[in-house]
């Protein structure tokens, strides 16, 4: 059984004439483990396709399984758990809480998750560590360059160990090096950890380290790339 | 407890990074609705707690004897008195021989004798002059001339209220006379009995007690009334410092005075019209208040609506990795906690460490009055609740309507 599994999802947009039928019946798998990419030109309906399955929007049909969760069927309340305990995010905007330090933005969701105070401290500085920022660990976002707050995002969205890492264009902001040094660290802890990933991208040359690479076109897959 | 944990961090952190100017501005408009809310009803109360203490202070005491209802007068007043002063919890005390008389003034210049007498009905009061002031220090509210002696006779004081300029400054009410000054004669008429004074003084208070009286020694008093039974109308008690009022009534209800004459203490036996404006000031005051608690609510709605809503793509972000709702709101309910909190701890700094004083040392002058600032801690503290918790519920609210928001719409920035 794998660890993500859609059927025939569908996402509509608007009623009657205005109408926008983005993703037109889309099956999508992936494997415990497995590093997946989606690629497509712009419009092609990837982030909405990353935004069903990955539990923060609600397709007009299909079915997601997700580690064995019927998802769709889940409270508001209990997607929130979900999404907490089973999924990490990294956002192309870097998505950080700018009220908090790069140490806090890690740990909140170790503390959500009922770490205590310290052991959440601990667990976020030795992420922070990992990402390369071991000097910067009471930087607020704002007085971090973009690379580092992506790196600060991936640690946030590493350090509980979630079970499948959700990633939309994460290096889209950033220049060449820092884009590959994120790459980087995704397919490290890829490999580390065991961790399912469904990333964006639209650079093929970020797509070579994965498994699969998925392509889209129009709201449907065009081609499915088997790379090992 | 792990959302209340987060939205203690994710509150405390969006203070601590807002700017200094924007939290002193919350704080202070947070204060000023503590003061509206405590000072306003204070000050409206307090202007009637000054009337009432100066009411004890010169002219009711702390402890009054009068006559028994079915009585005319204090029984045995003598023997009375002999008890009182052996009492050490009584400081002092006051005989006052009370009764009405015709006063009447410029009769010798009078010419034509059909033309209009000037007559008022007064009330008057036959005390001991050194007695008397050592209980109500009746000799401090002198305007004009001097306070009476008692070894003098023919003397008299006559109160503010009936003098001709009074009633033209506060409007015809009282029956008065004109051109009294001291050292003019005038004319006291009492049933068939009629005895020249001589103006000795002119006294004035606040209390109308005291404005609105004549005074002659008690010897005259007893002569002109006829009151030969030496039995009194009022005995007025100033109770020694840290001795209460109730305890030296009951010593003297006790010893069986109450046979004699009716005993109560200065609550008992203040005039009813206080307690009632006092209480009527005290709404009055909450209303007002009430008001500056709406706009404060308001003020604190639109501070967190404006604060949740230019987050809201951060609350969608903190939903969407999982944070819950109940901790986001938690955060904002803390926010606005905290302005409360620091907002009425100024204002409670400012009214219990100087505004109190303040008003102690410099009562607001009224009319009637020497309003001082009453704040009763216990009343001042269930305002303050009652202020919080609607601020509470005014932060709460805006939280709760953004951050139910669709989590992914938040995220994206769409409507
Ligand atoms: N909420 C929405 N309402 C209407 N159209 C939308 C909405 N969200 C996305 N779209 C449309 O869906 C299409 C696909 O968008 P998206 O999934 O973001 O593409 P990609 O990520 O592949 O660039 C776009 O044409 C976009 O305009
Ligand atoms: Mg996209």
């Amino acid at each position: 059984m794998s660890i993500i599994n859609a059927t025939n999802i569908h996402r509509r947009f608007g009623e009657g004439e205005l109408e926008a039928h983005i993703l037109k019946g889309i099956d999508f798998s992936a494997e415990a483990g497995e590093f997946v990419a989606i690629m497509g030109k712009s419009g092609a309906g990837k982030s909405t396709l990353m935004y069903q399955l990955s539990v923060l929007d609600d397709p007009s049909e299909g079915e997601i399984i997700i580690d064995n969760v019927d998802v769709l069927k889940l409270s508001e309340h209990e997607r929130t758990r979900f999404r907490l305990n089973t999924l990490g995010y990294i956002f192309q905007n870097y998505a950080l809480v700018p009220d908090l330090t790069a140490e806090e933005n890690v740990f909140l969701p170790l503390l959500m998750r009922g770490r205590d105070w310290k052991e959440a401290k601990e667990i976020a500085r030795a992420m922070i560590d990992e990402v390369g920022l071991n000097d910067k660990y009471t930087n607020l976002p704002a007085e971090l360059s973009g690379g580092e707050q992506q790196r600060v995002s991936v640690a946030r969205a590493m350090a509980g160990k979630p079970k499948i890492l959700f990633a939309d264009e994460p290096t889209a902001n950033l220049d060449s090096v820092h884009s590959a040094q994120i790459i980087d660290l995704i397919t490290e802890f890829n490999k580390k950890l065991n961790q399912t990933i469904v990333m964006v991208t639209h650079e093929r040359e970020y797509a070579m380290g994965c498994d699969r690479i998925i392509h889209m076109e129009d709201g449907v897959i065009i081609d499915i790339e088997k790379l090992r | 407890m792990r959302s209340l944990r987060i939205g203690f961090l994710l509150g405390m952190r969006q203070i601590q990074r807002a700017s200094l100017w924007t939290n002193i501005l919350i704080v202070f408009v947070m204060a000023l609705t503590f003061l509206n809310l405590i000072a306003v009803s204070g000050v409206l109360v307090g202007l009637i707690t000054g009337a009432e203490r100066a009411v004890r202070a010169e002219s009711l005491g702390d402890i009054i004897i009068t006559e028994r209802d079915d009585q005319n007068n204090i029984l045995e007043t003598e023997s009375i008195i002999r008890q009182i002063k052996t009492y050490p919890e009584i400081e002092t005390y006051a005989v006052r021989y009370i009764g009405a008389g015709r006063l009447e003034a410029n009769y010798k210049e009078r010419r034509d004798l059909s033309g209009e007498r000037d007559i008022a009905q007064v009330t008057v009061t036959g005390i001991d002059p050194i007695q008397e002031d050592t209980m109500s220090h009746l000799s401090d509210n002198m305007l004009e001339g001097e306070y009476l002696d008692p070894n003098e006779e023919g003397y008299i004081l006559i109160g503010y209220y009936y003098l001709q300029e009074a009633s033209d400054k506060f409007g015809d009410i009282f029956d008065s006379l004109s051109n009294i000054k001291p050292g003019v004669t005038v004319r006291m008429t009492v049933g068939d009995i009629s005895k020249e004074f001589i103006v000795k003084g002119i006294v004035q208070s606040k209390v109308d007690e005291v404005s609105l009286n004549t005074y002659i020694t008690e010897k005259e008093f007893r002569r002109l009334f006829g009151r030969i039974d030496r039995n009194a109308d009022r005995i007025t008690i100033r109770v020694a410092d840290n001795v209460s009022e109730d305890s030296v009534k009951a010593t003297l209800i006790e010893s069986g005075l109450g046979q004699y004459a009716k005993i109560q203490t200065f609550e008992e036996g203040k005039p009813k019209f206080i307690t009632d404006i006092k209480n009527t000031m005290n709404l009055l005051g909450t209303f007002i208040g009430s008001i500056g608690i709406i706009v404060a609510s308001i003020t604190i709605f639109i501070i967190i609506f404006i604060n949740a809503l230019s987050r809201r793509s951060q609350i969608g972000i903190l939903k969407g990795i999982g944070i819950e709702r109940k901790a986001i709101e938690i955060a904002y309910v803390l926010q606005a906690a905290f302005y409360a909190l620091a907002g009425s701890a100024c204002g409670a700094l400012l009214t219990y460490g100087f505004l109190l004083g303040y008003f102690e040392r410099n009562p607001i002058k009224f009319p009637f009055s020497d309003g001082i600032l009453v704040a009763p801690p216990d009343e001042t503290f269930l305002r303050f609740l009652v202020l919080f918790a609607v601020t509470l519920i005014a932060g709460f609210l805006p939280a709760w309507m953004i951050v139910r928001q669709n989590t992914l719409n938040s995220i994206l920035g769409r409507k």
